[in-house]
C-alpha cells in the first residue's frame, strides 16, 4: 500500500516536471528574436488615425509589441491629420519618458525635425511606410518603407497575364503627387509597354482617396472612354460605389488590379456573374507594415536582434483568375482580410 | 448693361430697382451655365453624355441642397461654418446606426433629423439671443458636432444599407433620384420665401434687422429659425451622400463647405443678407458641378482643375461685384 502510494507520487512528480520542462520551451519559443532582454517603453504615433485601415495597423502594431515581454507599456497618439499636434505628440511622447517610438509621419519631410530631435534626445525611433527624408543613424534608428514599386510590378505583370496584346488603363491614386502613386508607377512602366495605354492624366487621376471623389472622377472617365480594359487603384475599397456606373451606362465592370478590403472582395462575390470582364487582383494592403517597424523598435530598445527584413513587401493576395477571392460578409466592410491580425479581432478594432 | 439704365433712373419706381438685381443675378447664372455647357459641348462632348449627367447630377444636387440651406443663413447676414460637421455627422449616424439593416434606416434618419434640429437651436440661440458672430458661434458648434461624429464612428466609414443606396442612389425615370430632394427643397424654400407670409418677413429682417424690429418682427425668430432650417437641409443632403457613395467617410462634409458658399455668392445672394434667390442657387450648383465635371473630362492636370474652378468662381463674384458698384452710384445720384 504505501509502495504503491510512493510510487503514485513518484510518477506525479515527474509528470509536473515534464509539463513545466514543456512550458518553459514553449515560452521560449513564444520570445521572438528581436526582443531582448531590456526593458522599455513603446508610443505609436499615428498622423491620421481616422479610418479603418489605420485602427486594424494600430491594433496590429500593439498586438506586435505585446509579443516581446520586455515590454512595459504601449501608447498611441493620433495626430487627426494636423500636422503642428503630430510633432507635439512626439516631443511630448519622448518627454514622458517612452524609450521607443513608431511613427507614421503622414506630414512627411515636415515631421523630421521633431524625428530628428528626439533621436538626438537618446530615443530610438522608427518612422516607417511614408518618407521624411533624412538618413538612417543621423536623423532616426531606421526607416521602414513600404515598396510600392513592387505592388506596381505585381500589378503590371497580372495585367500582362490577363491582356496580353496591350489595352487600355486608367490609374487612380491618392492626392496630387503623392509619392506612394508614382512609385507605383514607376513599377508598372517597368514591366507595361507601350501597347498598354494610361487613359488618365499624368501622372493619375487625383482621388484623395475619397470615395465621393473618386466617383466624381470615375463618372468622367466611363463617359469619355468606350473602352477601358482594367483600371489600377491603390486603394481598392474606394472604388465599391463607383463600380456601379458601368452597368448603369450598360456596361461589364472592368478588370480590376488593386489593394484588398473585405468590401471589395463581398462585391466581387455578388456582381462578377453578372459582370463577365470583372477579374480582381489584389496586394496586401499593407496593415503589417507596422509590425516590422514595431520589431525594429523594440529590438534596438530592449537590445534584441535586429530583423533582417528592411523593407515591407506586400504579399499578393487575391487572384480571380487563377485563386480565389475572399468575403466575410459576416463581418464590417472595412476590414481587410490580408492583415495577420484575425478578421475577429479587426472587427472588434473598428466597431469599437 | 450700364447704358440700359443711365437714360431713365428716375422713372425706375421702386418695384422696378427691385426686380432688376433678380433678373440679372438670373440672366448671369444662366448665361454661365448655357455658355458653359457650350464649351463642353465642343470640348469636351463626353460630359454632357447622358451617363455623365446621371454620375454627376446627385453631386449637384447634394451641393444644391446644402446651398439652399446656407442662402437661409446667408439671407439673415450670417455665415454657417457648422455646415462641415452637420453633413457629416447625418452622414454617421445614418450609416453607422442600421450597420447594414434596413429596418434600423428610418429610426436612424429620425435621429440624425434631431441632431440636426438641436445644432440648428444652438447655432441660432449664440447667433441671434446671445448677438455671438456668427462664424464663431457656428466654428464652435462645428467642432462639436465632429465630436458627435467621432463618438458615433470612431472616424471609420461603414457600408451604406442596400434600402438607403437604393433611394439615394437609385432612379425614377431614368433621373437620379437625389434630384428629385433637390428640386423639392428647391419648391419648398421658394415657396417659403416668396409666396407665405412668414418668408416675406424672413427676407426684409435680413435685409435690415433694424427696420424690421421698429415694424415690430420678431428679429431673433426669424433668425433662429434661418439657423435650424439651414441645418435641417444639411441633414438632407448627408443623409443622400450616404446613400449615393457605398462607403462614405466620417468627413464627408468637409469638401461641401466652399461649394455651399460659391454656389450662394454664383446665385447672387449678396452676403450682406437680405433678398435671396434660391432658384439661382440650385442653377449654380448645377454649373459649378458641371465645371469640375468639365475638367475632369478635358483631360487637364489636377492644378489646372483648381485654377480653373477658383478662375470661374472669381469671375462670378467678380460680375456681381461690378453690378454692386453701379447700383451703389445710381443710388447716390438719386440722393
Amino acid at each position: 500500500m504505501e509502495h504503491t502510494h510512493n510510487k503514485l507520487k513518484l510518477a506525479l512528480a515527474a509528470a509536473t516536471a515534464m509539463i513545466g520542462l514543456a512550458c518553459s520551451t514553449q515560452a521560449q519559443a513564444e520570445t521572438p528574436s528581436w526582443c531582448g532582454p531590456n526593458k522599455a517603453t513603446i508610443a505609436l504615433l499615428d498622423g491620421y488615425g481616422g479610418n479603418s485601415w489605420r485602427q486594424v495597423t494600430t491594433a496590429s502594431g500593439k498586438q506586435t509589441a505585446e509579443l516581446c515581454p520586455s515590454i512595459t507599456g504601449y501608447e498611441y497618439a493620433d495626430g487627426q491629420g494636423d500636422t503642428q499636434k503630430s510633432i507635439s505628440d512626439i516631443k511630448g511622447m519622448a518627454a514622458k519618458g517612452v524609450d521607443a517610438l513608431v511613427v507614421f509621419g503622414d506630414a512627411g519631410p515636415a515631421m523630421l525635425p521633431a524625428i530628428t530631435s528626439v533621436f538626438k534626445a537618446g530615443k530610438v525611433i522608427v518612422p516607417y511606410r511614408v518618407n521624411v527624408g533624412g538618413e538612417e543613424g543621423k536623423n532616426y534608428t531606421k526607416f521602414i518603407g513600404s515598396s510600392f514599386k513592387d505592388d506596381g510590378v505585381s500589378w503590371g505583370n497580372w495585367i500582362k497575364s490577363i491582356l496580353p496584346k496591350g489595352g487600355n488603363m486608367l490609374f487612380l491614386s491618392g492626392p496630387a503627387g503623392n509619392s506612394q502613386g508614382i512609385d507605383e508607377l514607376a513599377g508598372l512602366k517597368s514591366v507595361l509597354g507601350p501597347e498598354y495605354k494610361f487613359l488618365n492624366a499624368e501622372p493619375f487621376d487625383v482621388t484623395n482617396w475619397d470615395p465621393a471623389l473618386t466617383q466624381k472622377v470615375l463618372t468622367a472617365e466611363i463617359a469619355k472612354n468606350d473602352k477601358i480594359d482594367v483600371i489600377i487603384s491603390d486603394f481598392g475599397p474606394s472604388l465599391v460605389g463607383a463600380l456601379p456606373l458601368f452597368q448603369k451606362s450598360g456596361r461589364s465592370i472592368p478588370a480590376l488590379a488593386t489593394s484588398d478590403g473585405n468590401s471589395l472582395g463581398c462585391f466581387w462575390t455578388d456582381n462578377h456573374e453578372a459582370n463577365p470582364d470583372f477579374k480582381l487582383f489584389t496586394v496586401a494592403t499593407g496593415n503589417d507594415n507596422v509590425r516590422l517597424a514595431v520589431q525594429w523598435a523594440v529590438a534596438a530598445a530592449t537590445g534584441g536582434k535586429m530583423p533582417e527584413e528592411q523593407i515591407f513587401k506586400a504579399p499578393v493576395f487575391e487572384d480571380s483568375v487563377s485563386g480565389k477571392v475572399q468575403c466575410r460578409a459576416d463581418l464590417p466592410g472595412s476590414i481587410y482580410l490580408s492583415s495577420e491580425l484575425s478578421a475577429e479581432d479587426q472587427a472588434k478594432a473598428v466597431t469599437k | 448693361m450700364t447704358q440700359a439704365i443711365e437714360p431713365t433712373p428716375n422713372l425706375l419706381t421702386q418695384r422696378g430697382l427691385f426686380s432688376l438685381p433678380l433678373a440679372r443675378s438670373f440672366v448671369t447664372v444662366i448665361a454661365s451655365t448655357v455658355v458653359l455647357i457650350i464649351a463642353c459641348l465642343i470640348f469636351a462632348p463626353s460630359s454632357v453624355s447622358l451617363g455623365a449627367l446621371s454620375g454627376s447630377l446627385p453631386f449637384a444636387s447634394v451641393i444644391a441642397i446644402v446651398g439652399l440651406g446656407q442662402l437661409l443663413v446667408v439671407q439673415q447676414g450670417g455665415f454657417d461654418l457648422s455646415l462641415a460637421g452637420a453633413v457629416s455627422l447625418a452622414v454617421v449616424v445614418s450609416t453607422h446606426l442600421p450597420s447594414g439593416d434596413n429596418a434600423m434606416l428610418l429610426p436612424a434618419v429620425l435621429m440624425a433629423l434631431g441632431f440636426a434640429i438641436l445644432a440648428g437651436l444652438a447655432n441660432g440661440v449664440l447667433v441671434s439671443f446671445f448677438k455671438l458672430n456668427a462664424i464663431i458661434a457656428t466654428i464652435g458648434v462645428n467642432a462639436l458636432l465632429y465630436g458627435g461624429v467621432f463618438a458615433v464612428s470612431g472616424g471609420v466609414p461603414r457600408t451604406t444599407t442596400t434600402l438607403l443606396a437604393d433611394i439615394a442612389g437609385g432612379e425614377t425615370f431614368g433621373i437620379p433620384n437625389s434630384v428629385y430632394f433637390a428640386l423639392a427643397a428647391l419648391l419648398i424654400v421658394s415657396f417659403m420665401l416668396k409666396k407665405t407670409v412668414v418668408g416675406r418677413r424672413f427676407e426684409a429682417v435680413g435685409a435690415n434687422p433694424l427696420a424690421a424690429r421698429a415694424a415690430g418682427l420678431r428679429v431673433q425668430h426669424h433668425q433662429l429659425m434661418a439657423y435650424v432650417l439651414a441645418q435641417i437641409l444639411y441633414c438632407v443632403a448627408g443623409i443622400l451622400i450616404a446613400g449615393i457613395t457605398r462607403e462614405p467617410t466620417a468627413f464627408q462634409g468637409d469638401s461641401l463647405l466652399l461649394p455651399s458658399v460659391a454656389v450662394v455668392v454664383l446665385g447672387g445672394t449678396s452676403l450682406l443678407g437680405g433678398r435671396g434667390f434660391p432658384v439661382s442657387t440650385v442653377i449654380a450648383a448645377f454649373f459649378l458641378n458641371q465645371l469640375s465635371q468639365f475638367a475632369l473630362a478635358v483631360g487637364v492636370p489636377y492644378s489646372a482643375q483648381t485654377i480653373i474652378q477658383a478662375l470661374a468662381l472669381g469671375f462670378g463674384i467678380g460680375v456681381y461685384s461690378v453690378r454692386w458698384t453701379v447700383n451703389l452710384t445710381t443710388q447716390t445720384k438719386k440722393i
